[in-house]
């Protein structure tokens, strides 16, 4: 249904009186439910163009102050971390202010030679040298980096806290969708679009699921097709019809029953869909548009050795961009990204698996360092492949975002890693991501830091032993800025929700004691918190 | 709810007057009447399913206080009935469910989870003996004879047959890898049946005679030669000795086939052969052209998991050797039960292979010995959980130590060098899982503070390379057992070691300071008061003081700290209310919940179950220990909530799950021992990373696999699921079935032949076969819809539209073969057969 119809149809249904009385759209016979739907979600605008968004998910909990290093803070050193420190380089003060530091590599040397932290330019913060890739989209304006969030009562359980962040309500086991799923029900486009939420990995993520209509996951997009006994184009057709059929008996009612037929369903409307896109490896032709380090332009999506960084011209391994165990994600995230801008999906996801670092995190190298490379590559290599083969999708028209369970603690373990802890780094990047801004003479307007500035954060970071580093039980950063109201700004403003869906979206977001709209104290904890980040 | 076995126990009243209907419920789980319209001579009605419903039946009264009869007038389809309304005027109608009784429930229950699905031989076996005995048998592992593992497969005669086209008049015998075969009794003969007095049309097929001209040898089967060795038939067989693989006729034992055959008439092929327990590769049998195929393993080594447990005791075993051997043991063994908990502690106490193999990797070993090594200590684990499970009185303490003890888990959640001595910071990831996801599940019963001190007792906890005789030694010293012994440089290399990586204590490591656990703590962080179990678990539990205070100390005793916390934690009621939920959730179904208020007088019927759990826990009716795990185990399955509807068919298929029950679905045995289907675990572990990466043995996350179908279910995950099906129902060759491997075979027909020979040329006998096979909790009335589509598919050609009565296609033939491989593919790709 276009935008034209649906508004006719708003306006009429307000006028009965209908438009208010809605509590929820499900009750709504489906094919209204589009043209009922208020807001902006998965609208199409005059310019044909349509908001979207790609998450990615780091399980285990990522090492925010190892991600964003608080460089000003006296603290981040020995002995709190010594094991695992990110050097300060000398001659690339962190206390300068301009645009974020990009080490260029010779051609022949290796990519991440530079091992000291990334000045942000912001007189505070840096980057660990594996996020290099970061910093091209951050000097662009296209990349905020949010330090310090996190939620009330911060449950230090993996799967708990997950959960929360999924399910965008915390502390709570009783909400059993995920809040993008929400959002996708509010475009009121769920039951009529075969394809709207969609997450390319093993299963299905708690924050696409819910019980009214299906999201969608593929496990591989290249064996999206199902075989028949004989494997013949018509016993194929047979078969098909016989299992249509057999999809629409009548049975009694069981735990799984729905799910199991939303889920077919969904297969059946969405096998034809995915037979158009190109996913295999051969397709895999998407290349930078300039070269990096003064080497050639590298494949955007490393799904191989050849395609990684400049591994090609050397068989040099000290060439690639990412590690050669990133494969999977690559190719997961590739996924996502041609489903976003070959199809009508609204929302796009993977996740990036490992973050647990509970022992030998590294520093400059080592495991939490080949993660982050993947992070730095990938957002890197979103800007380029949607503004390159922009089709239905624009980097104008995508928000990146990460989510991460928690943050880890401040001080480190015997091992040389970290434990559970508190607040946390998100990334989110984007053509309309607002994010830092220079002037012609190069002085800092704005920057694309947020709560990692040191005193000039609206919510200052106290520096030193008793400082925001400690502020929780002595051991982990406290949170200034709640991640529902990361995911609220772009929900609302990105997206295109109303600020009423958006209280449905995320439950309790106009409550006074959340304070996620804007700057105050969470009650439940007593803790301040800057509400919504000026990020969108 | 109460259940009664009467043959029609639940009506719905429908209540017709005049040009006015009105109808109702009579009882609220009786089938309901949804619809009704009525016309002169004529009334309909529509009805909800009921569950387990065998047979609908309509009755009818003519007034209030007359009795109800059946209504003959009419004819049922599906959950609908049109009937003659003999006379205008009143009446009232009801519907009876038929429905299975409740041993036949439970007999299926039963097998779709106390085992991993039905299997043909295993649901006749349990609707024979009853449901109380095989639960019986199920609880007590040590009293079932099996020799899986350790069964030598006595070499045995085999005959095989297939029918197809003269698509050439060369035959070819060849093997596709090194190794022997004997093979005698060939026969060709035109037509698809060899009743064994058509003419042999090849040459010297009793192989009695010299091999002379009629046979010939290319050079990789040239050793091959006639033997008295052993023979089907008269006094010698073919001995088939092959160097490497063949394939066609220059790597072949042939015959050319003299006069020749007419590629449009039917042939059977037949021969014998020897099964082998060594030799693994496939014999094939075939014309070239391949109108007539026959490819088989020979029946030993393929799907027989003792040479694999062999591998397994002796330290040679992969990964893949592993999980092999578990996947054969959840299809093959008669200790199903314990192959559903030993899979589940795997699960519960989760470690990753990938992780302990890396982390010998990185202290020196080859990748493959590091693979080897880390898969032996995931072997160890689960023998011995295993072995435990045969003791009648084996607790959850038994499991719980030995997980806490096993290297896998000590290099997995990190406490492998934690260290708690001087300013040391002990790793919290042992400590947080132990309270979290092994004992008393998230939030329950504790805090952080008591993370931090846990922590502090497990720092010491590592593992060493000791001799073998050692290996329950924790304070023994590193071997001195050299591969080499005269090695100057590397006398010490782990690598020159010989012996057993086993838990050792490193009492340096150890945080020797007094440990506070499950104490509160002031605002400032001070201890103050033990913590008492809460009110909501009730009696006997309420208000118990649960702290526990370590004394300082130094030195080797110190280990004894982390077995004390093990013995406080594993009765606790958070460790029952939580093993007893999981428990529940894996049995009965996934809603059950930890935080019930069993002190609150309004209870379901999931809390109660939970909570006579915990009292069989608590209160071991044979007075031994707390914990026993048959007493909990005996509490749920004569459990009225696992015993009724439900549980039947309320749970989804794991990954393994699915593809176990899947082969075990159409695993029949045969006469002459073999089964018809055959898998070699191997090939089809791809398959179950498919479905949702599923990788047993090696989890990154710890919470271990997940039970509840959300989890697993998407449109990409069901996507593999019918193709692996469809792909495990190919017969040999055909395009697609790599999806499960050559080895992954199936053979329906061979199973109508054992079990249903009657039904063969019936498609709607071969239709109730299967659905029952495949369906039994279902209701055969229920299953009318799924009937008729199975008896269409069976009667309609390949192209979907032409009928093709599926009497009048021969047993033997491909035609037939394929036409019925499609049809119970069918059946498994659906929406049912994901269900348990």
């Amino acid at each position: 249904m276009d935008v034209i119809t649906r508004r006719s149809f708003l306006s009429h249904a307000s006028a009965l009186g209908l438009g208010t009385a809605l509590s929820t759209l499900t009750d709504i016979p489906l094919v209204l439910q589009r043209a009922l739907a208020e807001g902006n979600i998965g609208i199409t605008g005059a310019d044909g163009r349509t908001k979207k968004l790609i998450f990615i998910f780091l399980r285990g909990a990522n090492d925010g102050l190892n991600a964003v290093v608080p460089f000003g803070d006296p603290a981040y050193g020995p002995p709190n971390r010594q094991d695992i420190l990110i050097q300060k380089d000398p001659a690339q003060p962190f206390d300068a202010r301009g645009k974020a530091l990009f080490p260029v590599s010779g051609q022949t040397t290796p990519t991440f030679d530079y091992t000291a932290g990334l000045p942000l330019g912001n007189g505070f913060a840096a980057l660990h040298p594996a996020l290099k890739f970061l910093a091209p989209v951050y000097n662009a304006g296209d990349l905020a980096l949010i330090h310090r969030v996190g939620y009330p009562k911060q449950s230090r359980s993996h799967f708990d806290s997950q959960n929360y962040w999924e399910t965008g309500s915390p502390n709570s086991n009783l909400v059993k969708d995920g809040v993008l799923y929400r959002a996708m029900i509010e475009s009121g486009l769920a039951h009529s679009s075969p394809l709207t939420g969609v997450s390319i990995g093993s299963s299905l993520p708690l924050i696409l699921r819910g019980s009214k209509a299906a999201m969608t996951n593929l496990s591989d997009p290249t064996r999206y097709n199902l075989l028949a006994v004989p494997n013949t184009s018509q016993g194929n057709l047979k078969a098909d019809a016989a299992l249509g059929a057999a999809n629409k008996a009548q049975f009694t009612g069981k735990r799984d029953r729905d799910l199991l037929e939303l889920q077919y369903g969904n297969l059946a409307s969405t096998l034809d869909i995915f037979a158009q896109l190109d996913f295999s490896e051969a397709g895999n032709t998407f290349v930078d548009d300039e070269a990096t380090d003064g080497d050639m332009p590298y494949s955007l999506f490393p799904t191989t050795n050849a395609k990684n960084g400049g591994f090609a011209r050397a068989n040099n391994a000290q060439k690639y961009v990412v590690p050669n165990s990133a494969y999977g994600f690559f190719q997961n995230l590739k996924a996502a990204s041609l489903v976003l801008n070959k199809t009508s999906a609204l929302v796009a996801g993977t996740s990036i698996d490992g973050w647990d670092t509970h022992s030998n995190q590294g520093a400059a190298t080592g495991s939490h360092a080949n993660l982050l490379r993947r992070v730095g590559w990938a957002v890197y290599a979103l800007r380029k492949y949607f503004t390159k083969y922009a089709d239905k999708c624009r980097w104008d028209d995508l928000v990146i975002v990460t989510l991460s369970e928690f943050g880890r603690t401040t001080i480190e373990n015997s091992d040389n890693g970290t434990d559970h802890a508190e607040a946390n780094v998100m990334f989110v990047a984007g053509g309309g991501v607002k994010g830092l801004e220079t002037d012609a003479l190069g002085t800092v307007k704005r920057s694309g830091v947020f709560n990692c500035g040191g005193s000039s954060d609206p919510i200052a970071w106290q520096t030193g032993q008793t400082g925001s580093m400690f502020q929780s039980t002595g051991r982990y950063l406290k949170r200034n800025t709640d991640y529902r109201s990361v995911l609220g700004k772009l929900i609302r403003d990105h997206l295109g929700a109303t600020q009423t869906q958006l209280d449905r979206i995320i439950p309790g977001y106009t409550d006074p004691k959340e304070s996620l709209k804007a700057r105050g104290v969470q009650t439940r904890d007593g803790t301040e918190v800057i509400g919504e980040p000026d990020i969108v | 709810m109460k259940k009664t076995s009467a043959l029609f126990p639940r009506i719905a009243l429908l209540v017709m007057s005049g040009a006015l209907v009105s109808w109702m419920a009579a009882a609220i789980d009786a089938p309901i009447i949804t619809g009704i319209s009525a016309e002169p001579g004529r009334v309909t009605l529509g009805f909800a399913p009921y569950p387990a419903t065998v047979e609908y039946q309509i009755e009818r009264a003519d007034a209030l206080g007359q009795p109800y009869r059946p209504d003959t007038t009419g004819f049922l389809d599906g959950f609908g009935w049109t009937g003659l309304a003999s006379a205008p005027g009143d009446g009232f109608f009801r519907v009876n469910a038929r429905v299975l009784t409740p041993d036949a429930l439970l007999a299926t229950t039963l097998l779709q989870r106390i085992a991993y699905g039905p299997s043909p031989d295993d649901l006749a076996r349990v609707r024979a003996i009853g449901p109380d005995a095989y639960i019986a048998e199920q609880l007590a592992p040590e009293t079932i004879t099996e020799d899986i593992d350790s069964a030598v497969i006595t070499p045995s005669w085999r005959k095989m047959t297939v029918t197809g086209t003269g698509s050439s008049s060369s035959l070819y015998i060849y093997l596709d890898g090194p190794g022997e075969v004997y093979l005698d009794d060939i026969r060709l003969v035109a037509g698809t049946v060899d009743d064994g007095t058509k003419a042999n049309l090849l040459r010297d097929g009793d192989f009695e005679t010299a091999l002379g001209s009629n046979w010939i040898l290319s050079p990789n089967v040239a050793g091959s030669a006639l033997t008295p060795d052993e023979a089907h038939g008269g006094s010698l067989s073919l001995h088939v000795v092959s160097t490497g693989a063949g394939s066609s006729q220059s790597t072949a034992v042939y015959q050319a086939v003299a006069p020749a055959l007419n590629a449009a008439t039917n042939y059977t092929l037949s021969y014998w052969h020897l099964t082998s327990p060594t030799v693994t590769a496939k014999l094939t049998v075939r014309l070239s052209g391949s109108g007539i195929t026959s490819t088989h393993g020979l029946g030993g080594a393929v799907d027989s998991p003792a040479p694999i447990f062999a591998k397994l005791k002796d330290g040679s075993a992969t990964m893949t050797d592993l999980r092999a051997w578990h996947l054969l043991h959840a299809i093959q063994s008669r200790k199903q039960l314990t192959e559903v908990l030993r899979q589940f502690w795997e699960n519960h106490f989760v470690t990753e292979y990938s992780k302990t193999r890396d982390y010998f990797d990185n202290a020196g070993l080859s990748s493959d010995a590091a693979g080897r090594v880390a898969t032996q200590l995931e072997s160890k684990e689960n023998l011995r959980w295993r072995a435990a499970m045969s003791d009648p009185k084996a607790t959850f303490h038994d499991m719980l130590k030995i997980s806490a003890e096993s290297p896998a888990m000590i290099i997995y959640l990190d406490t492998i060098n934690s260290k708690g001595s001087g300013t040391s910071i002990a790793n919290e990831n042992f400590a947080r899982e132990l309270c979290e996801l092994f004992c008393f599940g998230v939030d329950n019963g504790y805090d952080q503070a008591d993370i931090v001190q846990i922590s502090r007792v497990w720092t010491g906890w590592s593992i060493r390379l000791v001799d073998a005789t050692q290996e329950s030694n924790p304070f023994a010293f590193v071997t001195t057992n050299y591969l080499d012994p005269n090695a100057i440089t590397n006398k010490t290399a782990v690598t020159n070691l010989v012996g057993a990586w086993s838990f050792n204590y490193k009492a340096a490591n150890h945080n020797t300071a007094q440990k506070k656990i499950f104490f509160n703590h002031d605002a400032k962080g001070a201890v103050t008061t033990p913590k008492l179990v809460p009110a909501r678990f009730g009696p006997p539990w309420a208000g118990r003081d649960y702290s526990l205070t370590i004394p300082a100390g130094t030195g080797n005793p110190t280990l004894q700290e982390g077995h004390t916390l093990l013995g406080h934690m594993a009765d606790q009621p958070f460790t029952q209310e939580f093993l007893s939920v999981k428990l529940c959730r894996l049995f009965v179904h996934d809603g059950f919940a930890i935080g019930y208020d069993f002190t609150d007088a309004e209870t379901t019927p999931e809390e109660e179950l939970v909570h006579a759990c915990m009292l069989a826990w608590e209160n071991p009716s044979n007075g031994g220990p707390k914990g026993q795990l048959r007493e909990v185990l005996r509490t749920i399955f004569s459990s009225a909530l696992f015993r009724s509807d439900a549980a039947s068919l309320q749970k989804v298929k794991t990954p393994l799950e699915f593809v176990a029950s899947a082969m075990r679905a159409l695993r029949a045995r045969r006469d002459d021992g073999s089964y018809t289907v055959t898998t070699d675990g191997r090939e089809i572990q791809p398959v179950m990373d498919r479905l949702g990466r599923m990788r047993l043995f090696d989890r990154m996350e710890p919470d271990g696999y997940p039970e509840d179908a959300s989890a697993w279910i998407s449109a990409g995950t069901l996507a593999e699921r019918i193709r692996f099906v469809q792909a495990a129902l190919m017969p040999a060759g055909m395009t697609g079935k790599s999806d499960v491997g050559a080895s992954t075979q199936t053979d329906p027909v061979g199973l109508l032949r054992i079990k249903a020979p009657e039904a063969m040329r019936d498609s709607g006998k071969i239709a109730d076969y299967f659905l029952d096979l495949l369906f039994p909790a279902e209701g055969q009335a229920n299953l009318a819809a799924f009937r008729k589509i199975a008896v269409a598919f069976l009667d309609t050609a390949d192209d979907g539209t032409t009928t093709s009565a599926f009497s009048a296609l021969a047993p033997g033939t491909s035609a037939y073969d394929l036409r019925l491989r499609g049809m119970v593919a069918l059946l498994m790709s659906t929406q049912r057969f994901q269900e348990q």
